[in-house]
């Protein structure tokens, strides 16, 4: 991904998030921006099966033992 | 007098809590305008805490553990009647805070006696404390260099003997990098050890709090009478309390240690190597330490940690981001925009990552009770360094102070920061003790050991 590629990432991503950025604004995030990238791609070449889900899971409620119903 | 001796004092009546409180505000008087730690100074609420205690004394009543003890807290931390900076600009706007932070409230239970709020880096987003609103934190051992962050004001409070004992909060590694720069004692807690109720957020996956100490003694006190459970944290996954304070002196032989090589020694510069080969060698005096352990993925888990930092962290702060950039700091604006614009999926992955990678250090943790690797890859650089050359390598130097930290934490596993001395360094540099999670008493245990050698000390 080219340092214009990232720019144009992010000034398209700030419009899709309703984030107002100046040009100057815009090349600092790309920046940053571009050493996620970098980092990111570590990641994405780590094969994850469909079964690993993430560590923590969304809980509706504590778990209570089955009580008889009406 | 030594914290567990001027604690004994008070319960003895020799000192009183009130004459200890004044001299930690004398102190605090005394260094802060090099130091920059205090964003605000609660002595009248410390005046009456320790007139408090010494009124419970002279009735005869048994005091509790840390009974007069001063300290203070990172301004992350609800101090009732004082607005929650989280070094912050824009929630100077927010109104005071209606009552504690749970931590807040079991260290007051505990009879410790609050002297006011910490500078931080704004909203926890960095690890040198170079706060533009309240100008930076300066390390009491050298004042033209950085005390680390994000907790910074804790270290340097520490450092400065104002308060022996300081509360921060560790998202990446931001208790941990002030102990080392500072040269103070922290403990990062197992991840869900300690309830975060009442801390202003950064990274709600990740978030832990903790405190920094002048001695193991201390340290430990003030994590026993902070534990507890919290189903209102969620947090916080402890389900009862684990006291430390009556297995801290069982030394560590029989323990299996080891000492992390590769990437922990990779980006470990020559002085932090020598700080975690003195603490291996005064270890190795009562167990065998093994050198070149390897820990599971620690590059993925830093890229993992810091996806998921940038991601919430952006996400946390949207609304502000939108209407008011130009009032956030200037040194992590455009990192929290990044994050804010990153694709989900980066986010999603890291996660997934994240429980298998739990699953691979909890295997190591099979094999091992404690293994050790520096805190930072350097002593702390000068305030506004821009680069770093770490073994030939160059790094942007605030992301960098993390690189040790980052992925420890991410496991969620325990630790304790020793603070070491480089030889022929006049800057402190610290060592991590790490242990599986919930055992906490390990890195206490190895700790106290290397306090006793005499080689981790203020």
């Amino acid at each position: 991904m080219s340092d214009e590629d990232v720019l144009a990432y992010v000034q398209a991503a700030a419009k899709a998030m309703a984030l107002p950025m100046d040009e100057a604004r815009a090349r600092a995030v790309a920046l940053h921006f571009g050493r996620t990238v970098a980092i990111a791609r570590a990641l994405d070449a780590v094969p994850l099966a469909p079964d690993q889900e993430p560590a923590e899971i969304f809980r509706p409620a504590p778990f209570r033992a089955m009580e008889p119903r009406a | 007098m030594n914290t567990p001796a001027l604690l004994q004092a008070i319960a003895n009546g020799e000192r009183s809590a009130r004459e200890v409180c004044e001299a930690a505000i004398e102190q605090i008087g005394a260094t802060d305008s090099q130091a920059n730690a205090f964003t605000e100074r609660t002595f009248a609420r410390a005046r009456a805490e320790a007139d408090a205690i010494d009124g419970r004394r002279a009735g005869g009543e048994p005091l509790p553990p840390l009974a007069g003890l001063p300290y203070a807290v990172k301004n992350l931390f609800d101090i009732e009647g004082v607005t929650t900076l989280a070094g912050s600009r824009i929630n100077r706007e927010l109104p005071p805070a209606a009552r504690d932070a749970v931590l807040v409230q079991r260290l007051q239970s505990a009879g410790a006696v609050l002297l006011g709020a910490l500078n931080m880096d704004e909203y926890a987003y960095g690890f040198t404390t170079e706060n533009s609103h309240y100008g930076p934190c300066r390390n009491p051992h050298d004042p033209s260099r950085i005390c680390g962050g994000s907790s910074g004001g804790s270290g340097a409070a520490v450092a400065a003997r104002q308060v022996p004992l300081a509360l921060g909060s560790d998202t990446n590694g931001s208790i941990r990098v002030p102990a080392s720069l500072c040269g103070v004692w922290g403990l990062k807690p197992t991840f869900g050890r300690l309830s975060r109720r009442g801390s202003y957020p950064f990274v709600h996956s990740l978030d832990h709090l903790g405190p920094l100490a002048d001695s193991v003694e201390t340290m430990a006190l003030a994590y026993d009478a902070m534990q507890g459970p919290d189903p209102l944290d969620p947090g916080c996954h402890a389900l009862g309390v684990q006291p430390v304070g009556g297995v801290l002196g069982a030394g560590v032989a029989g323990l299996r240690i080891g000492v992390l090589g590769g990437y922990f020694s990779e980006l470990a510069t020559p002085a932090a190597r020598d700080a975690v080969a003195q603490a291996a060698q005064a270890l190795r005096a009562h167990a065998p330490v093994q050198e070149g352990v390897a820990w599971p993925d620690a590059g993925l888990a830093r890229a993992a940690a810091f996806v998921i930092t940038a991601s919430e962290g952006g996400s946390l702060h949207l609304a502000d981001l939108r209407t008011r950039p130009h009032e956030f700091e200037p040194h992590s604006v455009d990192r929290f925009i990044a994050g804010a614009l990153q694709p989900a999926d980066w986010s999603l992955r890291a996660h997934r990552f994240r429980r298998m990678y739990r699953d691979k250090v909890n295997a190591l943790f099979q094999e091992w009770d404690l293994l050790l690797c520096a805190a930072t890859p350097v002593s702390a650089p000068a305030i506004g360094t821009e680069w770093l050359e770490i073994n030939g390598q160059r790094h942007p130097c605030r992301p960098a102070m993390g690189l040790l930290t980052q992925p420890i934490s991410f496991a969620g596993c325990p630790v304790v920061v020793a603070p070491m001395w480089p030889a022929g360094s006049a800057l402190p540099l610290g060592v991590q003790l790490v242990a599986a999670p919930w055992r906490e008493d390990l890195c206490l245990r190895a700790a106290l050991a290397l306090q006793q050698a005499g080689v981790a000390h203020l």
